[in-house]
């Protein structure tokens, strides 16, 4: 038995940053992060791509050793194979995820927090002192961790979630199936991402290819089951390499849940936070969760902290979470799930259409408000549609 | 409790699982859990609706006779 402020479990990006934040507002408070896996950030389950500017707020990736390749173009293909180049500058980077989360990782041990790999949370009770019973399992037997908080950033699976009674549940049509290969001696443009839209490739997703280096990229592809002809995310996937790079090895393999939703109803309750995957904070349009993962983990760390500092950790006190999330990006993801809802009554010959009008602009001049407003005019049918974006 | 019980479950096929979690939070009646080593599906609370099968990337999931 063993008494803590505030429990992490999941040292992903939410994990460790929550742990982080909540470490180092107050050096006197005892954190605990726990991480199921024996190695943080193994086995991976990502295409490792994130936004420049979101992963500024938190490590500075220029010559880091958990970057594998820097991004400065983003290149859309067509259902038809069209390509369309858009003009970016710092679009992003492609993270090594197993360095980056033993990095972040290492950030919240140098903070004060305690770091406990190999040890997963089996379950959890709420004791009438208010403080959350939970039952731990790891390489020194079985434990009881006291916490006066737990932050559930336990993914997109969210153990932690359902034991506290949050409703973490999400419909068919929000959830995209993804598989993706590590694929060796391919040709492709490697300070690119590359991704790819089409009924008949990824139903209710998109494919893409993430470049790790020179001839190397996280190769994959995201569905949604219920648009699917039958096949599993695993077979479009197969068949999209088999066609566009048959010659590359598949040397690794993996498959995942992406959330494409909005945030849960709610992402607390008393004495318990949930952020990151586990709280469904992902971009549903573009099923990015890393930067998103971490700025809850932030409000996760600070907030329980503030509670615990106060001596109030009930719901009531942790709903201010909840609506700092909901403000920052929760709010925002709204807008983007009303988008994504609006694209899924286009069809492929409206980007097979759209993807030759961008390509009569002259190439430094696509950024994508211009290829919106250029979208409206030579495709009037995208008018309601782009109304919809903004109700 | 609901004396009814489904014709039909849910079962996983450990071999092909890769423990990824996305069916989780696909079960309305939260009847798979996951832990360090399996998958399991809770058999009794499992009310046949089928929406794990589908999206399973790796067609681990399948129905049986409950």
């Amino acid at each position: 038995m063993r008494a803590v402020d505030v429990l992490v479990v999941g040292a992903g990006p939410a994990g460790s940053i929550a742990a982080r934040e909540a470490a180092r507002a107050s050096r006197g408070l005892e954190v605990v992060l726990l991480e199921r896996d024996r190695a943080v950030g193994a086995p991976v389950r990502c295409a490792e791509g994130v936004g420049d500017a979101g992963l500024r707020e938190f490590a500075n990736p220029e010559g880091a050793p958990w970057v594998a390749r820097k991004i400065t173009r983003v290149i859309f293909l067509a259902p038809d194979d069209t390509e369309v180049q858009v003009a970016e500058r710092d679009v992003g980077w492609i993270l090594d995820r197993t360095r980056f989360d033993a990095f972040l990782a290492s950030e919240a041990v140098a903070a004060g927090a305690d770091l406990q790999v190999g040890t997963e949370a089996t379950g959890m009770t709420r004791e009438p002192d208010g403080r959350w019973a939970v039952t731990v399992r790891g390489p020194g037997g079985r434990d009881v961790v006291r916490a006066r908080v737990v932050i559930g950033a336990d993914g997109v699976e969210t153990m932690v979630g359902r034991w506290a009674g949050l409703d973490t549940r999400v419909p068919a049509r929000d959830m995209e199936s993804c598989a993706q290969y590590v694929v060796q001696g391919i040709d492709f443009d490697p300070d690119a991402i590359y991704l790819q839209f089409g009924e008949d490739i990824a139903p209710g997703g998109y494919a893409w290819l993430f470049p790790k280096g020179e001839g190397v990229a996280n190769v994959g592809l995201g569905i949604v089951a219920l648009k699917s002809d039958g096949r599993n995310a695993r077979a479009y996937l197969d068949a999209w390499i088999a066609r566009r790079y048959p010659r590359g090895a598949r040397t690794g393999y993996t498959v995942g849940g992406v959330i494409v939703h909005t945030t849960v109803r709610q992402a607390y309750t008393d004495g318990v936070l949930v952020a990151g995957d586990a709280a469904h904070m992902i971009n549903p349009l573009s099923g990015g969760g890393i930067v998103n993962a971490m700025k809850a983990g932030r409000l996760a760390g600070r907030t329980a902290a503030a509670a615990i500092c106060t001596g109030d950790t009930s719901a009531g006190r942790l709903a201010a979470y909840h609506r700092d999330w909901m403000q920052l990006l929760g709010d925002d993801h709204l807008k983007y799930y009303r988008i994504k809802q609006a694209l899924e009554h286009l069809d492929d010959a409206f980007f097979n259409g759209l993807a030759r009008t961008v390509n009569a602009i002259p190439r430094e001049k696509r950024t994508l408000g211009r290829i919106f407003a250029h979208a409206l005019v030579k495709h009037p049918q995208m008018i309601p549609v782009a109304a919809r974006f903004f109700i | 409790m609901p004396s009814v019980r489904a014709a039909e479950v849910a079962v996983v096929d450990l071999d092909v699982c890769d423990r990824c979690g996305l069916c989780l939070p696909l079960c309305p009646p939260e009847a798979i859990h996951l832990d360090s080593t399996a998958l399991v599906i809770d058999r009794v609370a499992c009310t046949g609706c089928r929406k794990c099968i589908a999206p399973c990337p790796v067609g681990a999931l399948a129905m049986t006779a409950a």
